[in-house]
């Protein structure tokens, strides 16, 4: 069989790296029975379309950003909320936590999780630097879904809506003043071209996830599910080193191209951590029970 | 029929351009909002943040539905853009049966849009589908109205066809007409 | 279906359905309904909604509405044949005359709008009726129109720049600054075409406008003012960050409307009749796009432009071949998919041999640039020629011919390009160097 695969990112980017290591994994476990053809950068399906087209049998499996589905249920989210879980081994300890109820809400729409990867923690972007919060009060900060408006206003700045492809022009005409992002956006948007201070807040890790619509996935014989599984689970190890080591590369490259990079004060991370704690509160009462379960089980899991 | 039918267009066609100026006045409230936080902060005080959550989102939506609703007016408008050599040429009875030919294959292949718009539309409503940004809107709203503007434009079509069979002259190609004149 | 056989047979389809007269849209949406049902494994049905719902919802398509209404306006409120009889003094000793507007209008609105639809359908609407009205070549009138609307892609804003960007992790910011002097050149190179046209062909000039003196000039000035202004207000608000670059269409919309109702020049009816017109244009560019999205989703499961574009990345070609193989591959797959489409559908395959042959990725954001501005004025499917043949009612074919010398000169500029790369590398590398 042949599986078109669309994925949002561009091809330099290390989850569509790790996602063309897996189909070359899947094409040889299979001897050729199972080819995947990625169609990288939404050149099939662009970002928004594709956790539906995949759902509908459009293309049988394909990446999309979890946060994305955040409107249709509040467990997608949890990745998301600033400062719960900010750095590598806390991330790796909510995803344990949380994986079982994501492929339980995932299963109820017809699609099988196969694996997920982060992206570097985000961090603050500005033209000044940042000590406290205060320094961010009245400042236009990017916003590009409820959880970033939130956080906007916690840290008393302005959420300001500006479109990806708008980013280099809002920041030099004083649209905007800061954005929270990761290393690799910030090195692949050129950040230093626009803004000059990068804070290392890391405040949450987002994740990726390949997701198979299931009924196709059974539709295939046993041996080529398991080397599916098989290759899932290798990328799923490979991406999250892949992510580690790209947190540090992309620092380094900020650096070196001019920015500023600074560890948050003392005053910024106590004022973080309680953001974090009043908006861990907000996703617990539109999560529920549900979602309690899973903030438990992830502090067990620390 | 006849009477209701072009009411219909015109009445959709007029719906798409109201909508096209709610984006106009959505955006206004928008640049506004964004001129008085400057102000507040020239002056010190804490800037109001006015704005329209997921306005990019929301006007892309109206867009959408817009130009959706103006299809079939569009047609009637003579705005739609085709090629007329062929046609131009033949004599006139063989043009006609030509005419009544695409409209058929248009209205065909309108009908399969309007049939899929639907399919995506009730697809939407069964897995509760919403949009992505600050204000979750249900996506069955704005794909409902593509779907009725589709089913509206393929409506147009068929009725252009029956007009051009029955040796009438259909609005697209009076308002075509009236276009050669003038240039 | 082999490629071989598949291609063929769509170009058949595409042109059969055109010739029948049926609309643009709709034989694009037949071409890939064909692709789909012999090539594809998806059920055609659901990929039309998703993917012309995914198509048709994207904000920065809101401009497009907004820019031809300012123009419909302007129109309407004699203010743009103010323009006209303001700049025509000034132009009495410049070869060509006003048959420079188009050139000189395009590439200003190029410089607040992304896309090349919107500056075609925004200057044309203002500039062929006043040219042909004072008597200027109607062909030369459309062909320069249809050559300028193209740098709406080139001079910064870009929609082609920001997909581009997006897809290669390039830097917009660089790309835009890497667009400007080429958009400089392309003009000066159509200002140098239209003085050398006129010079040769004197007879097909109207008569010379009579001699003014100071005081006319003054006054013909004056009756330049109010559009002058209303240009310094659009770029200005995007520059003074009141304004998004999608955003600063309702701000042209808004000054537009100011303009004419201060100047009594709009009525109640001309203003609804300005807003139906906006809609029917962009409603016929819409349906277009719709169907020119689900067609580029067919080819992308068809595989057919990245399949071609491996085929060239497997010649082993010198630099200068393979650009000069990459331009014939994208004028040729240009008559049959919009520009957009064919860089989003081949990118991730050309730029690796395009990397791998020592080509600054920058510089090739530019060269695309410039093939995808080809691909809007090759028939069958061009978007200025639709939009031309909706102002004027001449055949595509016909807006095509008369096009013809500019689409050359566009394949000169990418020459010059090639042999001077520094034309688009050296503002981005002086200006942003660190
Ligand atoms: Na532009
Ligand atoms: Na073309």
């Amino acid at each position: 069989a042949n599986w078109d695969m669309p994925t949002p990112y561009g091809d330099s980017v290390f989850h569509t790296q790790n996602i063309q290591q897996f189909a070359e994994d899947v094409a040889a476990a299979t001897d050729g029975g199972l080819e995947i053809t990625v169609h990288s950068a939404g050149s099939l399906y662009a970002h928004p379309e594709i956790k539906d087209s995949v759902r509908r049998g459009l293309a049988p499996i394909g990446e999309v950003l979890m946060s994305r589905l955040a409107n249709e249920d509040p467990i997608f989210a949890v990745d998301s909320i600033p400062f719960l879980a900010s750095s590598y081994d806390e991330a790796r300890a909510l995803w344990d936590a949380s994986r079982p109820l994501v492929e339980e809400k995932l299963a109820a729409q017809g699609l099988t999780l196969l694996y997920a990867v982060p992206w570097p923690g985000q961090s603050i972007y500005t033209q000044e630097p940042v000590e406290s919060t205060e320094d961010l009060e009245g400042a236009a900060f990017r916003a590009y879904n409820a959880a970033t408006e939130r956080l906007a206003q916690l840290m008393g700045a302005v959420p300001t809506q500006i479109e990806t492809g708008d980013i280099p022009t809002a920041f030099a005409t004083g649209r905007v003043d800061a954005m929270i992002t990761s290393p690799s956006t910030g090195v692949s948007s050129q950040a230093w071209d626009f803004t000059s201070h990068y804070t290392d807040t890391q405040a949450w890790l987002p994740k990726n996830m390949v997701i198979v619509n299931t009924q196709m996935f059974e539709g295939l014989p046993e041996d080529q599910r398991q080397a599916i599984m098989d290759a899932a689970a290798e990328a799923e190890t490979r991406g999250w080193e892949m992510s580690a080591a790209e947190t540090e590369d992309k620092i380094a490259t900020l650096k070196e191209n001019g920015m500023t990079v600074s560890q948050p004060s003392d005053t910024l991370s106590e004022q973080l951590a309680e953001i974090g704690e009043t908006m861990t509160q907000e996703w617990l009462e539109n999560a529920g029970e549900e979602g309690q379960q899973v903030i438990e089980a992830y502090e067990g899991n620390m | 029929m006849r009477r209701i039918l072009d009411r219909l267009y015109a009445g959709a066609l007029w719906l798409a351009a109201v909508t096209f100026g709610l984006i106009a006045v959505l955006v206004l409230l928008q640049i506004a909002g964004r001129l008085i936080d400057r102000a507040a902060r020239l002056v010190d005080l804490p800037p109001p943040g006015l704005t329209i959550p997921s306005l990019a989102e929301f006007g892309a939506f109206l867009f959408a539905g817009a130009v959706f609703l103006g299809l079939a007016g569009t047609l009637q408008a003579g705005g739609h853009v085709r090629v007329k050599l062929l046609i131009q040429t033949l004599p006139a009875g063989a043009a006609r049966w030509l005419g009544v030919l695409v409209c058929a294959a248009a209205a065909a292949l309108s009908a399969f849009a309007t049939w899929s718009s639907a399919l995506q539309a009730l697809d939407s409503l069964q897995f509760n589908s919403v949009s992505y940004g600050v204000i979750p809107i249900p996506l069955v709203i704005p794909q409902g109205v593509m779907t009725l503007g589709l089913a509206l434009f393929c409506v147009a079509l068929l009725d252009s066809m029956v007009t051009l069979a029955r040796g009438g002259v259909p609005g697209y190609r009076a308002a075509e007409t009236r276009t050669e004149e003038q240039a | 279906m082999e490629i071989a056989t598949l291609a063929p047979i769509l170009v058949v389809v595409l042109f059969g359905a055109l010739a029948t007269g049926l609309w643009v849209g709709f034989s694009l949406i037949a071409v890939g309904l064909v692709a789909m049902v012999l090539a594809a494994p998806a059920p055609p049905e659901l990929v039309f909604a998703t993917k012309v719902w995914g198509g048709m919802t994207v904000w920065d398509l809101t401009a497009l509405p907004m820019f031809i209404w300012m123009g419909e306006i302007l129109v309407r409120s004699r203010l743009s044949s103010d323009m006209f009889s303001g700049l025509a003094p000034f132009t009495a000793r410049l070869p060509g005359r006003l048959l420079h507007v188009n050139v000189l209008g395009c590439a200003l609105f190029a410089a607040v709008s992304g896309s090349s639809a919107a500056t075609t359908a925004t200057i044309g609407r203002m500039s062929l009726p006043e040219l042909k009205a004072r008597g200027y070549d109607d062909r030369m009138a459309i062909g320069t129109l249809a050559g300028a609307g193209t740098f709406g892609f080139l001079i910064p804003p870009s929609i082609i720049l920001i997909v581009y960007g997006a897809a290669t992790e390039q830097s917009i910011a660089r790309l835009f600054l890497a667009g400007v002097l080429p958009g400089a050149m392309l003009a000066g190179l159509f200002g140098g075409y239209i003085m050398l046209w006129s010079w040769i062909n004197r007879d097909r000039m109207p008569a010379a406008e009579p001699p003014v003196d100071r005081r006319e000039a003054i006054a013909a000035a004056s009756r330049l003012l109010p559009v002058v202004g209303l240009i310094v207000a659009v770029i200005g608000s995007i520059y003074l960050g009141i304004a998004s670059p999608t955003e600063a269409a309702v701000i042209g919309v808004t000054g537009a409307l100011i303009l004419a109702a201060a100047t009594g020049a709009l009525s109640f009816a001309g203003f609804f009749d300005s807003l139906r017109a906006a809609t029917v244009t962009t409603c016929m560019i819409a349906f277009i796009l719709a169907g020119a999205a689900f067609l580029t989703v067919a080819m992308g499961y068809t595989g057919i432009p990245r399949e071609l574009a491996r085929m060239i990345g497997e010649l082993g070609l010198s630099p200068y071949a393979l650009l000069a193989m990459l331009t014939v591959f994208f004028i040729v797959m240009g008559m049959f998919l919009d520009g957009i489409s064919i860089v989003v559908l081949t990118v991730s395959i050309i730029l690796p041999m395009v990397t791998a042959a020592g080509i600054d990725p920058i510089w090739f954001g530019i060269f695309l640039v410039l093939v995808v501005e080809m691909s809007q004025i090759t028939p069958p499917v061009g978007f200025n020629l639709f939009v031309i043949q909706t102002i004027t009612g001449r055949d595509i074919f016909a807006v095509a011919r008369y096009a013809l010398p500019f689409f050359l000169i566009l394949v000169l500029a990418t020459a010059i390009l090639a042999l001077f790369p520094q034309i688009a590398l050296w503002l981005p590398g002086t200006m942003l160097s660190r």
